[in-house]
C-alpha cells in the first residue's frame, strides 16, 4: 500500500470536487430529495369535502353525521338535495364523497333490521379514494360501536371493525415517508458520485495517469472511492436530524444500528456507482445510468408507497433483488419501532446487505481493467 | 545495457487489427521516431510498449520480459507515457504547481531538495516558472503539451513514451519541447519513442520507423529514409496519372520519369508509398459554383479590433484585409490570439473596440451579420460535428441549418462527396473514420451553402502528411473555381507557403503582414517559413 499515493490522489479529487463545485452536490442533492418528497408525497387524506344528505333526521342519524363533523378527516357539508344533484357536484368536483342516510335508518337499526347506507366516492384518483372510502366505513363502525356500547348491547359480530381502516392515529405521513426517503437518497447519491469521478477521468483521458503509473487497481479505488465515503458519511447524520427535527419522525431505535447500516448501505451504493463507471464511458451516461437502476427500485421497492409484505409475484421478488428493501427494513426500525439487534429478521437483513456489498464491490474490482478497451 | 526489445507484438480491437507483427529494438539514450498515417498503428504499439493495451507478442524491457498490461505492471516504474490529445492527462481545475505535486506523489517521489532542484528546471525549461499558480485549463494549448510532458518526466522514466507531443504546439515551443528532449536522453539515458507529424521534428530523430496500415514498413535513419527514395523523386513534371503523384514543387513515380531528379524530403515517403500501395489519392475536382456571385474586391477589413478578457488583451489594435480569391495564413504561438480573433469575425465573441467590414457592409451588431451567415464558411478547430450521426447525416442536417431546398442539398452533398473523396464514408459515424476524412467532409459542410469566404481555424493540426496534402489541394481548387477568399491558421510552417499572404500574431499583436515573396526577399538567408517565423518571433521581444 502506497499511502502517500493514496493521499496525494484523495487530496486532488477532494481539490477538484470543491473547485468544480461538484460538493455543492454531495450535500444538496440529498437535502432536496428529502425535502421535496418529504413535504411533497402525502399518502393520507385530511378535510375531505363529504357531502351529508340524511332522510332520516333521527337521533342516531344526528349522531352520525356529527361524527363526521368532528373530525379532522372530514369537512362535512349536511345538506338535502336529491340524490341526482349530490352526484351532479362530484362530477364538478365540488365534493370528495357523499353520504346517504334512508329515510328509516334508526327504525330498521332498533329493530335489527339490514339498514343501507348511500356512499359514492369520486375515484379519479384511486388510491385517495380508496382512502377516503376506508376512512367512511370507519366512521360509520365506530358509531355505530359507541351506540353500541351505549345501549349495553354487545357487538356480536353484527358490526365488525375492520382493521385495515384504522385511522393510523400514531402514523403520520412523516413517518412513513421520510425513513424510506433516507433509503433512497443513499442508494442514489454516492452510486452517482463515485460512477462520475471514476467515468470523468475516462471520459477526459486523465485515467492514463492511472494505467502507466505503478499504482494497483485496489489502491486507485481506495483513493476514488474513500473521499465519497467520508462526504457521504456526513450525510447520514445530516438527514438523521432533518428526520428527528424536521420533520418530527421519532427515533425509537438504536443510533448505532442505524449509522452502521447506514455505512455499509453507502458502501453498497459506491459499488454500484464503480460497477456503472466499467461499463460506461461517458459521464452523462454514468449519471443516467445510475439515476436509472437506483431511482426507479430506491422508490418502487422502499416500503414508501406500497409495503413490501403486500406485494404478490414478480414485484415481490424485485423487491428482495435490490438492496433497498433490506435496508429501509432496518431504517423504519430503527426509527418507529426499535427492536434493533433482538429481532433475527435484522440480523439476517444485516448480513444479505453485506452479501450485497461483496457480490458488488468484488465484481465491480475484477471487471475493472487496469487498460485501454 | 537496458534496451526495449519489442517482437511480433500485435493489437486488435475486436475485429479490426490495429497493429501487425510489430517489431523494433532500442537502446538507452537513443530517440526512436514514430511517423505514418492516423490509424496506422502507432498508438497502438505505444500503448502496448507502455502496458495500458493488451497485446499478443513479448516485449523485453531492461531484462523484464511482458505480455500483458498486468505483467508489465512491474516496469511500470520506469515508464513515463504521454498519450496522444492537448492536455489530456491534466486536470482542468488543478494548478501547475498542483499538478507537480500529484505527479510526485503518484510516482512515490522523495521530495528532497534534489527534487526541488530538478522540479524547477523542468519547470524553467517549459518556461512555466511564473505559471505554477495558474489552473492548468486556463493554459494555451502550447503550456499545456508542456506541462504535461515536465509531468511525465518528473519521476526521471528510463523509458518515454510520447505520442503526438507536438502536435497544435507552435514551433517555438516545439523546439523548446525537443531541447528537453534531448537534455533528458543525455542525462538519463533515456530511450525516448515519440510520434509526430512534423517531418522537420523526425528529421531530428536517430531512428525513424514508418508506419503503414498497422506495420511498419521502413525503417532507418532519416537519412536513410530518404536515400531510400531518392530513385523516385523529380522536379514537378506533367505526367500521367495513377502512375504518378505530383506534390510542393515534387513529381513522384515508381516509373523512371523523363526529368531532373529532386532532392526528396521525409514527406516524400508517404507518397511513394502511396504509389507502391498502389493507392491512388482520391481525385480532387470542383466545379463552378451553381449560382454566380459578386464579390466585392475586399471581402473583409478588420481596423483596430481589439479583445479583452479581464485584464488579459487577446487581441490588440488588429488591423487586417482580406482581398478576393486570397489565402491568408494566420500565424503564431499558442495563446497568441488567433482563433479569437476569427470567433470575433464570426460574431463568436463581442469585439471589444475597433472596426470590421464584412464584404463592405460595417458590422455594429448581431443584425448586421444576420444577412452575412449565408455568405460565410467556418471550420472550427475540432471540427463541430456531431458524433452520433452519420456522415450523410450530418451534412443534410448542415444542409437544413443553412435552409438550402433539399433536392439543392441532396445534390451538392452527392457532389462534394465525390470531388472530396469521401463517398465511401457516407454511412459511417464521423468516430470511426481517420481525421483526414473528417477533415474533408467538415470543409464539406461549410461549404454546402457556397460561402464566399471561409474561416478555417488549425483545420490540419493532426492530420497526416497526404490528408494534409489533399487538403489544400482542395483549398487552392476552391480558390481558382469559386474566387473564394479563405482565412486559415496553422501550426505547421509548410503550409504558409501554400498561402498567398501571411500575418504574424503574436501575443495579440500583429507583427508582421505580407505576401509570401516579400517575406523571402526581406529574410534572404531563410530557407524555410519556419526561419522566418522564428526570426520574427525572437527578435520583438
Amino acid at each position: 500500500m502506497k499511502i502517500n499515493t493514496i493521499k496525494a490522489y484523495m487530496v486532488k479529487e477532494f481539490m477538484e470536487l470543491w473547485r468544480t463545485r461538484l460538493i455543492v452536490m454531495v450535500y444538496l442533492m440529498p437535502l432536496m430529495i428529502v425535502l421535496l418528497f418529504g413535504y411533497g408525497i402525502r399518502m393520507d387524506v385530511s378535510h375531505a369535502r363529504i357531502l351529508i344528505i340524511d332522510n332520516d333526521q333521527s337521533k342516531y342519524s344526528m349522531q352520525l353525521v356529527s361524527k363526521f363533523e368532528h373530525t379532522k378527516y372530514f369537512n362535512a357539508t349536511i345538506s338535502q338535495m336529491s340524490e341526482k344533484e349530490a352526484l351532479h357536484s362530484i362530477k364538478q368536483a365540488k365534493t370528495d364523497a357523499i353520504l346517504i342516510i334512508p329515510s328509516s335508518f334508526e327504525k330498521r337499526l332498533l329493530h335489527g333490521q339490514k339498514s343501507e347506507l348511500g356512499v359514492f366516492v369520486d375515484a379519479a384518483f384511486p388510491t385517495r379514494a380508496t382512502t377516503i372510502e376506508s376512512y367512511i366505513q370507519a366512521t360509520i363502525f365506530s358509531a355505530a360501536g359507541e351506540v353500541a356500547a351505549g345501549m349495553g348491547l354487545q357487538t356480536k359480530g353484527t358490526i365488525v371493525l375492520n382493521a385495515r381502516a384504522l385511522f393510523n392515529q400514531a402514523m403520520r405521513d412523516e413517518d412513513a415517508i421520510v425513513p424510506g426517503l433516507i433509503g433512497l437518497v443513499l442508494l442514489i447519491a454516492p452510486a452517482i458520485l463515485a460512477a462520475l469521478l471514476i467515468v470523468k477521468e475516462k471520459e477526459k483521458g486523465t485515467i492514463f495517469n492511472f494505467y502507466a503509473s505503478p499504482l494497483s487497481k485496489g489502491e486507485f479505488l481506495l483513493a476514488k472511492l474513500l473521499p465519497i465515503f467520508l462526504l457521504h458519511s456526513v450525510n447520514i447524520f445530516i438527514l438523521f436530524l432533518i428526520a428527528v427535527y424536521l420533520f418530527e419522525v421519532p427515533f425509537r431505535g438504536s443510533f448505532m444500528l442505524y449509522w452502521l447500516s447506514s455505512e455499509l448501505y453507502i458502501l453498497i451504493s459506491l459499488s454500484i456507482g464503480m460497477l456503472i463507471s466499467v461499463i460506461t464511458k461517458r459521464q452523462i451516461v454514468a449519471v443516467v445510468l445510475t439515476v436509472v437502476v437506483t431511482i426507479l427500485p430506491g422508490f418502487l421497492y422502499s416500503g414508501m408507497l406500497m409495503p413490501i409484505s403486500s406485494m404478490e409475484g414478480e414485484s415481490y421478488i424485485e423487491a428482495h433483488m435490490f438492496p433497498v428493501m433490506y435496508y429501509n427494513h432496518i431504517l423504519y426500525d430503527t426509527f418507529l419501532i426499535g427492536q434493533g439487534i433482538d429481532s433475527s429478521k435484522i440480523i439476517l437483513y444485516l448480513l444479505i446487505l453485506l452479501g450485497f456489498l461483496l457480490f458488488f464491490f468484488t465484481s465491480g474490482v475484477l471487471l475493472l481493467k487496469k487498460e485501454m478497451k | 545495457m537496458s534496451g526495449i526489445e519489442v517482437k511480433d507484438v500485435t493489437v486488435s480491437y475486436k475485429k479490426k487489427v490495429a497493429l501487425k507483427e510489430a517489431s523494433l529494438n532500442a537502446n538507452s539514450g537513443e530517440i526512436i521516431g514514430f511517423i505514418g498515417a492516423d490509424g496506422a498503428g502507432k498508438s497502438s504499439l505505444m500503448h502496448a510498449i507502455a502496458g495500458v493495451l493488451r497485446f499478443k507478442g513479448e516485449i523485453t524491457y531492461d531484462g523484464h520480459l511482458y505480455h500483458s498490461p498486468k505483467e508489465a505492471e512491474k516496469i511500470k516504474p520506469h515508464i513515463g507515457l504521454m498519450p496522444q490529445g492537448i492536455g489530456l492527462v491534466l486536470y482542468d481545475t488543478l494548478t501547475v504547481g498542483e499538478h507537480l505535486q500529484f505527479f510526485a506523489d503518484l510516482r512515490g517521489l522523495k521530495q528532497d531538495d534534489a527534487y526541488q532542484k530538478y522540479r524547477d528546471r523542468l519547470l524553467h525549461m517549459a518556461g512555466l516558472s511564473a505559471f505554477t499558480d495558474r489552473e492548468a485549463g486556463k493554459l494555451s494549448g502550447g503550456m499545456m503539451q508542456k506541462l504535461s510532458l515536465i509531468c511525465t518526466l518528473l519521476h526521471r522514466p528510463k523509458l518515454l513514451i510520447l505520442d503526438e507531443p507536438t502536435t497544435g504546439v507552435d514551433p517555438l515551443s516545439r523546439l523548446e519541447l525537443w531541447e528537453i528532449l534531448d537534455t533528458i536522453r543525455k542525462e538519463e539515458g533515456s530511450i525516448i519513442l515519440v510520434s509526430t507529424a512534423y517531418m522537420q521534428e523526425a528529421a531530428k530523430m536517430d531512428r525513424v520507423m514508418l508506419f503503414d496500415e498497422g506495420e511498419i514498413i521502413a525503417r532507418g535513419t532519416s537519412g536513410e529514409l530518404i536515400d531510400s527514395i531518392r530513385p523516385y523523386v523529380y522536379e514537378k513534371v506533367p505526367c500521367p496519372e495513377n502512375e504518378c503523384l505530383t506534390f510542393d514543387g515534387r513529381t513522384y513515380a515508381l516509373e523512371a520519369l523523363n526529368a531532373s531528379p529532386a532532392e526528396p524530403t521525409l514527406e516524400g515517403l508517404f507518397f511513394v508509398n502511396a504509389l507502391q500501395k498502389k493507392k491512388p489519392l482520391s481525385k480532387i475536382e470542383m466545379v463552378e459554383r451553381s449560382e454566380a456571385v459578386e464579390i466585392p474586391e475586399i471581402v473583409m477589413e478588420a481596423k483596430g479590433i481589439s479583445k479583452y478578457f479581464g485584464d488579459f488583451v487577446a487581441n490588440d489594435h488588429v488591423d487586417m484585409e482580406l482581398k478576393r480569391g486570397e489565402i491568408l495564413g494566420l500565424l503564431g504561438a499558442n495563446g497568441a490570439g488567433k482563433t479569437t480573433f476569427i470567433k470575433m469575425l464570426l460574431g463568436l465573441y463581442p469585439i471589444d473596440e475597433g472596426e470590421l467590414m464584412l464584404l463592405g457592409k460595417p458590422i455594429q451588431s448581431g443584425k448586421d451579420r444576420r444577412g452575412l451567415k449565408s455568405k460565410i464558411g467556418y471550420v472550427s478547430q475540432h471540427f463541430a460535428l456531431y458524433k452520433d450521426m452519420t456522415v450523410r447525416e450530418n451534412l443534410l442536417y448542415f444542409a437544413n441549418m443553412h435552409k438550402i431546398p433539399m433536392n439543392t442539398a441532396l445534390e451538392r452533398i452527392r457532389r462534394y462527396a465525390k470531388e472530396l473523396g469521401f463517398e465511401e464514408y457516407m454511412d459511417e459515424l464521423p468516430t470511426s473514420l481517420p481525421l483526414g476524412v473528417n477533415q474533408r467532409f467538415s470543409i464539406a459542410a461549410a461549404l454546402l451553402h457556397e460561402p464566399v469566404i471561409l474561416f478555417l481555424d488549425e483545420p490540419t493540426s493532426g492530420v497526416d502528411t497526404i490528408a494534409r496534402a489533399q487538403f489544400w489541394e482542395i483549398l487552392k481548387k476552391l480558390k481558382e473555381k469559386w474566387g473564394i477568399s479563405i482565412l486559415i491558421t496553422t501550426h505547421y510552417m509548410s503550409e504558409a507557403e501554400y498561402c498567398d499572404r501571411v500575418v504574424l500574431l503574436k501575443g495579440g499583436k500583429k507583427i508582421a503582414d505580407d505576401t509570401l515573396a516579400n517575406f523571402y526577399t526581406s529574410n534572404p538567408n531563410a530557407e524555410t517559413f519556419e526561419d522566418i517565423f522564428l526570426t520574427y518571433y525572437r527578435s520583438e521581444k
